[in-house]
Order: structure tokens, then sequence, then C-alpha cells
């Protein structure tokens, strides 16, 4: 028996060392090269041996005759969860977009200016490129451009998009703007794409076959289409996950799921040859490992830098901060609904209540001191755009002319300190459901608040969120959406750089007729609904933006919108980037221009 | 033996289908998966979300939506277009669904990576066994050897300081231990200049991947595994220890005049070691779901934060799987464990 | 019997003693009555044998004390702190390293986290305590129906508990936790609010730790109901739940009180785990596990904010966990037959 016992345990240690030494094999091993590459093995060693390798030899010596290929690093806090640019919404995979698949017909330089990319110029009125009633558009492509396994990349790319996007057998993100706005998309010929809309469409420069919302341009018709003919869809190409054939500075080589991306220099880009060899793209559990990345020179670029860091970060002299303007505006909105099933406190039915609120709230020392100054109070919520109605100014922090407002509106102190108010028979308290995610920057501001509030007699009930619940929509019993808030916080901007919102449309509010409305806020302005229709079939860009003042100077107004704070992306880039010129929509479009100072 | 073997299986079946309803009620029911189609930072328009609600098959009642996931939906003509009639091919056949269903091996696609949910397993769990079975041996050589000293020298000043730092081992929060590992290993041997080990990760993206750098990377993680176990084994053993050694066979073994070294390797160990047998078997297939704790702490991929990545997307396909998998590799290594100890207890055995 | 032997030749000595547990009671048996003390006194109850058994447990009375201490700690700690104090936010004085002003330092809004350690220490205490208590009522019921009515019943009810077990406990509770947000408003007791996250906690962490109890309850069960005095109340015509509750449970004590008082540090640190994961305790409560929740961040910049919290939960799982051992010693059945 003790032999048996013996014999019994040795061989489940063997089974368990056995398996934990097979294990290793079946991790990913470093990938073959794609044909006619640069042979920048990532595995080179690039420095000097650093403590953090095991005394054991590590690599071969480099032959002193290979140049040191440069390797821009990037940490991200969140994997992109697919590199096809149709099945993804996630901003860390669009932005990767300008690397490899950047086929959008124009790009957003960092001065938010649109320049041509695919397309060999922005179409206008003049040159023939929009029809004479606005619902044709012409796009001439360049007829240099090809995919990166040489093949010719024409308008039929373009077309066969379109045909995926609508195609009933493909569950793609989103298909904005065609299932409404695009009547058909034709190819008169290898270089002219013809979009014809059935109402002339205003935000298309921001939404055609550009890749700032989800989608992008173009994507290749000769590797999708065969798949799409014998699996039915395209949902789970292989070409979604690792797309190895594109048309961009850089090239996909592979993707360590959890781990690492790697994009490898194209030299055929009809651009130019990209200064540096790889960009390294490192997933990391969440910001504060980026950080440490960062500090510790680990990596080139961090994305969306908290307020908190940046003292420390600007402290070591290796890193420079730079803001990109991204439409996102950390917003409050108030639940205005009349509904009794999703109605808000009724003391935001009065505009002054609203105001008060507001003036409550002394929102400059939350940004100084929990922002470190680095960012402002809006004035409206297009704030960096030319559709900024620049009259408009933020409330001034004002608690005795808040507290006078709620005297006014019959709000008055109670015993416990908390305002209250006679309702049909009723004593109501002035006590409001503040409710926002569970990202710490925002539960700290929800803290602040509360305890502003109490000092002009208003009390407050914090409630938070997991993101994929606040954001869930009235068919899914998200509590946003079934109105059980008063005031919610967060920021959000669907179209950047277009100005167009529906979030205050009269018909998007949610309800058993309409489960996916967006319009959580419940409100109803005909004034306001009147306007938004006029800006979306107004083309031309100057009479737009005046139609977006007078939105702004509404919103303002009524306080159907309140701005906490601008909240711009902030990165973290190093000294050694040069050439690095990051926009607000496609951060990354000037990639093939960046070089690694050594 | 071959029937008891088959009446287990059996009896194994209404349970694996219980924990699969459960689980699929709590899944589907915990949040919107859509909603999180942009990462949160951008939500989804309305039309969008009605088109992906219909093609996901997230409209169907909820039985439905249970029956496609267990048995799939090929033998099901399907509607994708939306217009009251089943499809039809070019052919005028009629078009049936792509999923083969749970028994078959298909856990569908995930809504968040749009993979198939066995390959995204596939890919992560050969990082997880390395990290647990790595951990399971270094658990199982140290709790052994310490408990035993421990037994053997009880009362001793070893055995008190073992036991004190023992009940300090398991009763330590895991994040404690790792952040407190983390900032002394990590940041602190780096400051002072000592060879310092890394913060987290498989490897160093500027060294590459080798085996080296994954073994380095793996210090840290597999020291805060290990060391709340081996507290609560290593007095696991010592008890056992204590107890066989207390037995009449022992005192007849010294009386015999039997060297102590052959006394506690040969007779006392072995009998010792029959309940760790126990306990390492049930929590075998536990190692499959990593620790989703430290796995976060030390961005370890693997399958622990692959289950808490996509709960927080609601994505219940992946989380599906995952339990399903673990479920079934539990079943199966209770028989194991079971039928092994009918080997090693011969006073065992079942019908 | 005791019997020492010692072998000078080899490295190992082998004492064979009587066991005594694991505790570290001396060999010489003090606690069974002298012969005076048996025909004098009144005989002692298994009460306060097992009070004496405990009571030279060393480590086990050094946990009390501990626990006393801690107890002190987070109410005593309430005279001293106001609510208000703990919870008031100064955004110009965050992250401060412990100083005379604030002995544990502040946190990322400028509250003390001194004060917040108090009170957070009620809430996790309460949430540890609480989750047992679901877990008793739960598992108790279902281990001793399953074992007393046998039959269907127990087949039924034994199914479902190991499908529960097969499941690891971070996952249910990760996907529980995640269904429930949201579910439970704030609510006010004593003047004050709580999240209703508490109560999530609370009922998940109780529904994920009844299954060992129930099994253990059930087997006890199985072998109590044979015995005589379980026929004897059936022929005196006692009702089923009388027997149950009346007779057998009593019986049961013992492994029932040793399970719930790890039973409780195992909750305190699970609450730790899920609320460091994001998915526990929301504000406004505060907890010591979500005091750890965003420590990642602050790993190097203010060590304190981590530090401080994780050793009180460490200290309060050790000093419970020494009780337990205790415990568990004091209430062997097998000492109480003296």
């Amino acid at each position: 028996m003790s032999n048996r016992l013996f014999a019994a345990f040795s061989g489940l240690m063997i089974v368990a060392m056995i398996l934990s030494a097979c294990a290793p094999a079946a991790t990913p091993v470093p990938p073959t090269q794609p044909p006619a590459q640069p042979t920048a093995k990532p595995a080179e060693p690039t420095k000097a041996p650093e403590p953090t390798k095991p005394p054991a030899p590590t690599a071969t010596p480099a032959p002193t005759a290979i140049p040191k290929p440069k390797v821009v690093r990037i940490a991200f806090p969140q994997e992109p969860d697919n590199l096809n640019p149709y099945y993804s919404n996630m901003w860390f995979a669009a932005i990767l977009n300008a690397l490899y698949i950047n086929t959008s017909l124009l790009e957003y330089n960092d001065k938010a200016e649109a320049i041509p990319n695919v397309a060999k110029e922005i179409p206008t009125a003049a040159n023939g490129g929009i029809s004479a009633d606005g619902k044709t558009i012409t796009f001439k492509l360049r007829d240099d451009v090809k995919w990166s396994d040489g093949t010719p990349l024409t308008a039929d790319d373009f077309v066969f998009t379109w045909q995926m996007v609508m195609s009933d057998k493909n569950a793609v993100v989103t298909r904005d703007p065609y299932d409404v706005a695009v009547d058909k998309v034709e190819a008169k010929d290898k270089t002219t794409l013809v979009v014809t809309f059935k109402e002339p469409y205003a935000p298309w420069q921001a939404k055609v076959f550009q890749n700032v919302s989800a989608g992008s341009g173009a994507l290749p018709k000769h590797i999708l289409e065969p798949v799409f003919t014998k699996d039915g869809t395209i949902d789970k190409a292989e070409w979604n996950r690792k797309p190895t054939v594109g048309f961009g500075p850089f090239v996909f080589k592979e993707w360590q799921s959890g781990s690492s991306i790697t994009f490898v220099a194209n030299p055929n880009y009809y651009k130019g040859k990209p200064k540096v060899d790889q960009i390294f793209i490192k997933i990391v559990p969440d910001d504060a490992a980026q950080i440490a990345a960062l500090k510790a020179g680990d990596s080139d670029i961090g994305t969306f830098i908290s307020y908190e860091d940046m003292a420390d970060l600007e402290k070591l002299g290796t890193l420079d901060l730079v803001k990109t303007p991204s439409g996102y505006q950390e917003s409050w909105i108030m639940n205005l609904s009349t509904n009794s099933k999703t109605a808000g406190h009724p003391a935001l039915q009065d505009v002054n209540v609203r105001k008060a609120l507001v003036m409550a709230v002394d929102r400059d020392k939350i940004v100084k001191d929990l922002l470190e100054g680095r960012t402002k109070v809006s004035a409206t919520f297009w704030e960096g755009t030319p559709y900024a109605n620049p009259d408009e100014k933020p409330l001034k922090y004002d608690p005795e002319g808040a507290k006078k407002l709620l005297d006014a509106a019959g709000w008055t102190v109670g015993k416990d300190g908390i305002r209250e108010k006679t309702i049909g028979g009723k004593v109501v308290k002035l006590k409001l459901r503040y409710a926002t995610t569970t990202r710490e920057v925002r539960k700290n501001v929800q803290a602040i608040v509360q305890q502003m509030w109490k000092a002009v007699g208003v009390d407050a009930e914090l409630i938070n969120h997991q993101s994929d619940l606040f954001f869930a929509s009235y068919a899914d019993k998200g509590p946003i959406a079934l109105g059980q808030y008063d005031i919610q916080e967060f920021s959000t901007n669907p179209n950047f750089p277009d100005p167009d919102i529906a979030r205050w449309l009269c018909k998007e509010i949610p309800s058993d007729a309409n489960p996916t409305g967006v319009n959580d806020q419940g409100l109803c302005d005909k004034d306001l609904d009147a306007l938004f229709a006029k800006q979306t079939v107004t083309v031309d860009a100057a009479a737009r933006t005046k139609i977006f003042w007078d939105i702004g100077k509404m919103l303002n107004d009524k306080v159907y919108w309140n701005s906490m704070w601008d909240d711009p992306d902030w990165y973290a880039t190093s000294k050694k980037l040069v050439n690095l010129k990051l926009s607000g929509g496609t951060p990354f479009w000037n990639a093939v221009e960046w070089d690694l100072k050594q | 033996m071959g029937r008891y073997i088959i009446r287990r299986l059996l009896q194994a079946m209404p349970l694996l289908f219980i924990i699969s309803v459960i689980i699929f009620v709590l899944t589907t029911q915990m949040g919107d998966p859509l909603s999180m189609f942009g990462g949160g930072r951008r939500a989804l328009r309305s039309e969008d979300r009605i088109r992906l609600t219909r093609q996901l098959g997230l409209d169907k009642p909820l039985y439905m939506q249970y029956v496609i996931w267990l048995a799939g939906n090929d033998w099901m003509p399907i509607d994708a277009d939306a217009d009251g009639k089943q499809d039809v091919d070019e052919n005028g056949k009629l078009v049936y669904g792509t999923r083969k269903g749970a028994l078959r091996g298909d856990f569908g696609t995930s809504f968040a990576t749009r993979q198939p949910v066995m390959d995204m397993i596939k890919e992560r769990l050969p990082n997880t066994l390395l990290l647990m079975l790595t951990a399971e041996v270094v658990i199982i050589i140290s709790s052994l050897v310490i408990g035993l000293v421990s037994a053997l020298k009880q009362y001793s000043v070893f055995d008190h300081t073992v036991t004190a730092l023992s009940f300090i081992g398991f009763s330590m929060p895991i994040p404690l231990l790792a952040l407190g590992l983390i900032y002394i290993f990590a940041v602190y041997f780096k400051r002072w200049g000592l060879p310092y080990l890394p913060t987290g990760g498989m490897y160093d993206p500027q060294v590459g991947q080798s085996w080296q750098q994954t073994l380095w990377h793996m210090v840290l993680p597999v020291t805060a595994l290990s060391v709340i176990t081996v507290a609560g084994y290593s007095r696991f053993i010592r008890g056992s220890m204590l107890e066989v050694i207390s037995q009449d066979y022992i005192r007849t073994a010294k009386a015999k005049g039997l060297a102590d070294r052959r006394i506690v390797f040969i007779h006392a160990l072995k009998n010792a070691a029959l309940p760790i047998v126990t306990i390492i078997g049930l929590d075998l297939p536990f190692l499959l779901a990593g620790a989703v704790v430290t796995e976060s702490i030390f961005a370890w991929p693997g399958m622990g934060r692959l289950f808490y990545d996509h709960t927080t997307r609601s994505d219940f396909p992946v989380l599906m799987g995952i339990m399903m998998i673990i479920s079934v590799a539990v079943v199966v290594f209770q028989l194991i464990t079971d039928l092994t100890y009918t080997f090693l207890d011969p006073r065992i055995r079942y019908d | 019997m005791q019997v020492q032997v010692r072998e000078i030749r080899s490295r190992f000595t082998l004492h064979v003693l009587r066991p005594t547990g694991t505790g570290m009671a001396t060999v010489t048996d003090v606690f069974s009555p002298t012969a005076e003390e048996t025909l004098t006194k009144e005989p002692l109850t298994p009460a306060q044998l097992a009070w004496r058994r405990f009571r030279r447990h060393k480590m086990a009375m050094f946990g009390l004390v501990l626990l006393a201490a801690l107890i002190v700690y987070v109410i005593g700690g309430a005279f001293v702190f106001s609510e208000e104090f703990a919870n008031f936010n100064d955004v110009g004085i965050k992250l401060l390293s412990p100083s005379a002003a604030h002995p544990f330092g502040t946190d990322a809004i400028g509250r003390d986290i001194l004060a917040r350690t108090v009170y957070g220490g009620q809430i996790s205490l309460i949430i540890g305590l609480a989750a047992v208590g679901v877990s008793l009522v739960v598992g108790v019921t279902v281990g001793a129906v399953s074992g007393y009515y046998g039959g269907w019943i127990d087949s039924i009810l034994m199914r479902f508990t190991e499908a529960l077990l097969c499941i690891p406990q971070l996952f249910l509770l990760i996907v529980a936790a995640k269904y429930l947000s949201g579910k439970i408003p704030n609510f006010e007791m004593f003047g004050r609010t709580f999240s209703g996250s508490v109560i999530i906690i609370i009922l998940i962490i109780g529904l994920d730790s009844w299954m060992y109890l129930a099994r253990i309850v059930r087997s006890q069960m199985l072998s109590l109901k044979e015995q005589e005095f379980v026929t004897a109340a059936h022929c005196t015509g006692t009702s089923n739940a009388a027997i149950i509750v009346t007779h057998i449970l009593p019986n049961t004590i013992a492994p029932i009180i040793v399970n719930a008082t790890l039973g409780v540090a195992n909750a305190i640190l699970t609450e730790a785990y899920i609320s460091f994961l994001g998915l526990g305790v929301r504000p406004p409560t505060a907890t010591w596990g979500n005091m750890l929740e965003n420590a990642n961040r602050y790993l190097e910049t203010a060590p304190w904010m981590w530090f401080f919290p994780g050793m009180l939960i460490l200290l309060t799982v050790l000093a419970i966990n020494f009780v337990g051992d205790g415990l568990r010693d004091a209430l062997d059945p097998r000492a109480m037959v003296e």
C-alpha cells in the first residue's frame, strides 16, 4: 500500500511538472516575419543588460552591422476588443486604425482641420465635388494607393465596405450614417466614388468613410469578400483579429491576447516610409501600471493621464504633457421628465432651482484642487470648437445668491438644515439623487459637491453604477434610462468633431414604445427641437455654426445642461519622440513622421 | 468499479444542468452587453441598438436563448433581416443558424471581441496553468516540508514561529500581500540599486518573450499565491502528522527499533498525506479559475482576469464558457480523487 | 499515557504524546476536576469546561484581547471622531502623509484616514457578522432538513449544494455582485445613511458560504437522528420541528460555532477582495475593503492609503482565527467527556 501511495503521489507531482513544463510551449512563439519587411525582431535586446533580466545569459549579442531598431512603445490600460474598425466602438481600438488601416477619405490634423487622405481633395461645391442640390458628393481618389500586399486600393473597396455594413448578416457596431442618411454608394470607376444622400447631410465630412466614430474607411475587398462568400458573414473573419493586410504607415504583425500588439513599418506607404521601425502596444492592467511604465521609461506615449499624476510626470523631465481637444465635457444632466414613471425631483422643474444648484458649487475650486488647475469650467457643450458661442460664460460660484433663489422658489430651510416645501399637502425635502459611474475622480467630486450643497441646505443621495449599467438602455432596465436619478454626471460626445447630438430631441425620449431612446433627461422643448432639426440640413458651415450658438445659449439659459469641467484628452509623450502631432479626432494621423531620438 | 464510475457520471449530468441554468440566469440579467460597445466612451445610437439586439439574438425570450446556447441553432431556420419571414438563400433553401451549442463544444462568440469563446479561453488557459501549477508545486513541497518539520519538532521554537507566521499568513488579505511585495521587491529594491523584480506582465517588451523572462516575472505572483495557501496547508499537514504519530502502530514501529527517519517517511508520512491528496485533488480544477485578484494586480493575462474583464462588460457567453469548463473539471476531478483514494486506502471501497 | 523517547543517534527525535489537538496546551491535565472537587463542588457545566480549556490556550486569549481592542477602536473611535469629521473632505489637503494632525494621513480628497478606518471598521465588522448570520440561517436550515428527512428532499438539496460548490467562490461572488448592483437603494438607520450595496454584499457573501455549514450540520444530523433520545422523543409525540430544534441542534453547536467564527474572518476577507475589484460597497459608505480599492494607483505615492486599512484587516482576521482555533480545541467533543 505504501508503494502505491508513493507511486500515486509521485505520479501526481510528475504530471504537474509535465503540465507546467508543457505550458510555456503552448504560449505563442515569436511569429513568422511578413514578407518583404525589414527584419526587426522584437526579441533582440536593444540596450545594455538591465537589472530586470535574470542572472542567466539572455540573448546573443547583436552584431554591430545591424542598426538598433527604433521601437515606439505605448502602454494601453485597456485592451482593444477588435481590430476591424467596424466591429469596435472602443477608443483604444479606434486610435490604432490610423496605423494600419488608414483608409479614410479625409483625416483631421492637430489643428482639427480636415485634410485629404485617400481622397485627392476635399469635395466642395466649387470644385464640383458637391452637387447643386447638396445630395450627391463625388470623391476623386488617389491613383497611387496600394494595400500592403501590393493590391491597388480603389473605389470598389469602398463600395464593398458599404455593402458589408448594410448587410443583415454582419453585426457591425454601427451603420451610422449609412442607414439613415445615405441612399447609395457607387464606384463610377476605379478612382471615383459617388455617395448619394436622401437629404442634404451636414455632418458628412466627419461621418462618411471617416475614422473618428466607429467605422473607418475601406476594408480590403480582396481579403474579406471570399470570407463573406464562404461563411456568410465577416463577423468572425480572422482578419478582424489579425489584419495582416492593411493600408497605413505600419503593418500589423502580431497580437498576443492580454499582453501586446505589434506593428512594423510599411516601406510601401504612399506618404513614404516611416522613420521608426516598430510600434509596440503593451497592455497594462490599469492606469497605475501605465503611470509606472511612463516613469520607468518603459512607455513613450501615455493616454488619458489623470490630473493627479501630471505633476509627478512633469517632475521627471523626460515627458511632455500634451492636451488635445476631444469634444468631451464632464456634464450634469438634470432629470426633467414629467412622466410619473421616470420623473425626477419636482424642484428641478423650476429653472431657478437648477441655477441655484449650479451656483452653490465652487467648480473653480474643484478644478484647481482636484484637477490641479489644468483644465477649466466650460461655457458651452461645444467648448474649444467653432460651434461654441463666444458670448456665453459659466455661472459664477455664489452660495448666497443660490440661497436667495431657493428661498424665492419657496424652498425654505427646515429644522434639520435641509430645505423643504409643501407640495400637494405633503412636505417634500430637497434631497436629490446624484448618480454617476464608479470612476474614482467622479466619486470624489460627488463627496465634494455633497458637502457644498449641504451648506445651502440641499441634501444629496450619492449613487454609483458600473459603466455598463449606467449606460444601459430603457429596454435593458438601465437605471438612468428609467429615470432613477435627479442629477447625472458623465462625459460623452458621440460625433466629434461634428457637433450634432441626439440627446435633447423630443423623439429620443425612452418609453415602452421607444425603448432605445437616448434622451434619458426626458426633456421636450419644441424650440430646441426646431433648432436641431434645422442644423441637420444646413450644409453651409457658417450658418450651421450660428444655429449652434443659439442652441448653446438656450441650453445655458434654461440650465438643460451644465458643465463641470472641460475634459480634453491628456497625453504624456516622451521627449525622445519627435514630430508627434496629436489631433483630437485621429490622434495618430501623422505616425509616418514620428521619429525617436536615441 | 466501472458501474460506479458510470453512476457518478450520470449523477453529474443534472448537477451540471443546474449549474448552467443558475449561471445563465444570473449572467444574462446582470447588465446590458450592448451598452459597453463603446468601451464606455460612446453610447450606441437607437438604430444600432435595435439592430444589434436582433442580430445578436438578445431579443429572444430567456429560455430560447438558453436552448440556443445549449443546443445551437443550426437546426433552426433564421430570420436575419427581421422581415417576419424565414430567410432563403439564392437556391431557395432555408438558411439555418451557425451555432452548434455548448453540448457540442461551441460556446458562442463573445459580444466584446467577436471571437469564438473557445479560442479566447485557449489563448488564456496556458498562462493560468503555468502560474497556478507552478504555485501548486511550490505549495505542495513547501507545506510538506514545513508541516513535517513542525510536527516532528512540536512545541520547539521553530514550531512556535511557524505557527505564528502561518496564522499571519492565512489571515492576510491578498491585496495587502501583493502590493506589499511589489512595493518592496520592485519599487524599493530598484531605488536601492539591488536587482529588482518586475512590477507585472509576463515579459518585458524591450527584451521580448523568452522563458527566462516569464520565469522572472512569475516570481512575485507565485510567491503571493503560495504564501497564503502554504500557511493553511502546512498547519493541516502538521495536525495530520501529529495525529498519525500518536497512533499505536507508530509506537510499535518505534518499539521494534526502526530508525526514526524510516518511521517518519515510510509509515507516518504516507498516511498523513492521504487527506492532503484529497484536498489537492479537489483544488486542482479550481486552478483553472486562476486567481482574479492576483492576476489583476500583477497584470498576468490569465483566466481570472478574462473572467473579471468580461463580467464588467456583461459578456455572458465568455462567462458561461469559463464557468462550465471549470464545473466539468470539478466533477471529473472529484471522481478521479475518489478513485485515487480507493487505491491509496484499501479500507475504502465503492460498489 | 505519556511516552517520551529520545534517540540521540539521529536528528529526528520522536515524541509520542497524547494528542491535545493543535493548541499549545501543556500536557499535564488540569481540566478534569480533582478528587476533592468532584466530591465537594457542583460538576462543571460543558460551557464552563470549555471556557477553562479556552483560557489555557495562549494564542486564543491573545486573539480575544486583540479582538476586544479592535472593537473598542471602531466603537470608541466613533466617540472621538464624529461621522461629519470622517466624511469631511477638503481637496486642498489631499494625500498628506501621516502627521500629528492626521496620524494616518489623508486620502485623495483630503479626508482623514484614521477617522475613516474607524467608521469603515464598523461597516466591515457588521458585514462580517451579518453575512455569517445569513449563512447560518440558510446553512443550518438546509443541513437540518436535508439530514433529518432524508430521501428525495435530501437528494435535491444536496445536489443543489454541490452545484454551488462546483463554482469557484470568487467567480460566483463577482457575478452575483454585478447582478444585484444598483438594485437596492440607500437607506437610513440611526440617523446615518448607508449605501444599499452593504445589504447586497451581506447577502451575497452569506449566500456564498452556507454550503459548508449545511454539509456539517447534515452529517451531524445523520449520525444523531439514530440515537435513542431522538427515538424517545418520537415516542412521546414531539413534532419533527421541535425534535430538530430542541434536541438535535444543541448537540451540533460545537462545529457550528467554530465554523461561524472562522466564517466571520472569511467574510471580512471576501469583502476586501470584492471591494478591491470595485464591485463591493459603494460610497458614501466606507469599509476597510473599499479603502483598498484604488490602492494600486497610490502604491508608491501614498502607501499609507492602503497600508493602514490592510493592516487592520490583517489584525482583525488574525484575532478571529486565533479565537476560532481556541474554540475548536475548547469545544472538541472528545475533551468534553472527561
